[in-house]
């Protein structure tokens, strides 16, 4: 379940950033700020991505609110895979 | 991804919370895009009102036109974004996105419910201010940009790479700046026929505190609210802010 979250996410990172995307593989540990890179406007795409594919279902607004901006710098992929894993469960 | 059309712009709109009255957020001019809002303010006032943001025109995800970045353009353009509905909207700007606010309020003080000016500028003040601050050696641009995009661009990041093209496409190949250099300010006669309830938030250090008691001053019965931090309010005082307006639109 994990690991086809991941996938998915890592796809739409591709999507997001392009021809741009760093050549490593995305991991549970890429942090969005340092490794990838990703500007603040790319991560409102991502989340745009995140609801055209799991809609509702996923309150990626609910899980913004509750963190401080220091915290959303600091977000790597697992993270979001985990909070959409948790969703979906 | 949400588009809507605005004569000869197309921009991008994010819908955030599911219930309540509608807010809609403007970002400020060159820097600012949705992310302004959708990190810390915009999330926590979802919670009890349908948010909107949307990318000025030559902004974020929006289409870049060559003109249009005059207020009553500007204006126009939030006018599409607020659509059909005929219930009053909340209107929220930082920065220029102040302006366009109030520039279509008094346009249409029907479609108008309470406005929240954070860190208005007055022009002329505004042009001045970001021609002087393109036209800084590369260090004092630096010095002078919000606390994350200055680590950024010290680090030689991408993010940095990606802002500099951005103000480069939209310096050169759009009217942003002649449109700038041609605004006025709002006529003081004006803003006092607004019967909106409005609040004026500035931040102590910056060089927007005279321009917001100016506005809380020329509208009638408006609030002004000074708190400790700069320009960019919603990266220093993110949770300050967003407490702010809250208790603003929900008083």
């Amino acid at each position: 379940m994990t690991e086809t979250t991941l996938d998915a996410v890592a796809g739409m990172i591709a999507v997001v950033m392009g021809d741009e995307l760093v050549d490593e593989p995305i991991t549970m540990e890429t942090s969005f700020a340092e490794d990838l890179e990703l500007e603040s406007i790319e991560f409102v795409a991502l989340a745009e991505q995140v609801q055209a594919r799991w809609g509702d279902a996923v309150d990626f607004t609910g899980w913004l609110a509750g963190k401080s901006l220091d915290e959303v710098i600091g977000l790597t992929v697992g993270d979001l895979v985990e909070h959409v894993d948790s969703c979906l469960s | 991804m949400p588009v809507v059309a605005a004569g000869d712009a197309s921009l991008h709109v994010v819908h955030l919370g599911a219930r309540g009255g509608r807010v809609v957020m403007l970002h400020g001019l060159l820097l600012g895009n949705v992310a302004t809002w959708y990190f810390g303010v915009g999330p926590r006032l979802a919670a009890d009102h349908r948010v909107v943001l949307y990318d000025l025109r030559g902004h974020g995800r929006s289409s870049r036109p060559a003109t249009g970045y005059d207020l009553p353009t500007m204006a126009a353009d939030l006018g599409a974004v607020i659509g059909e509905d005929p219930d009053p909207v909340d209107l929220v700007g930082h920065s220029f996105g102040g302006l366009v606010a109030l520039r279509y309020a008094l346009d249409h003080p029907e479609r108008v419910r309470r406005i929240v000016l954070v860190e208005a500028p007055s022009p002329p003040g505004a042009p001045s201010e970001i021609t002087s601050f393109l036209d800084q050696d590369p260090e004092a641009m630096v010095a002078a940009l919000p606390p994350g995009l200055r680590d950024a661009v010290a680090g030689g990041r991408r993010q940095a790479r990606r802002l500099v093209e951005h103000l480069a496409q939209l310096a050169t190949t759009t009217s942003v700046l002649a449109d700038l250099a041609a605004l006025s300010a709002f006529d003081p006669q004006a803003l006092a026929t607004l019967h909106h309830p409005v609040l004026c938030v500035v931040g102590a250090r910056s060089s927007c505190v005279e321009a917001g008691g100016g506005y809380a001053a020329a509208i009638p019965g408006a609030r002004l609210e000074v708190l400790d931090g700069g320009h960019y309010l919603h990266l220093d005082q993110p949770d300050a802010l967003a407490a702010c307006v809250e208790a603003f639109l929900d008083g």
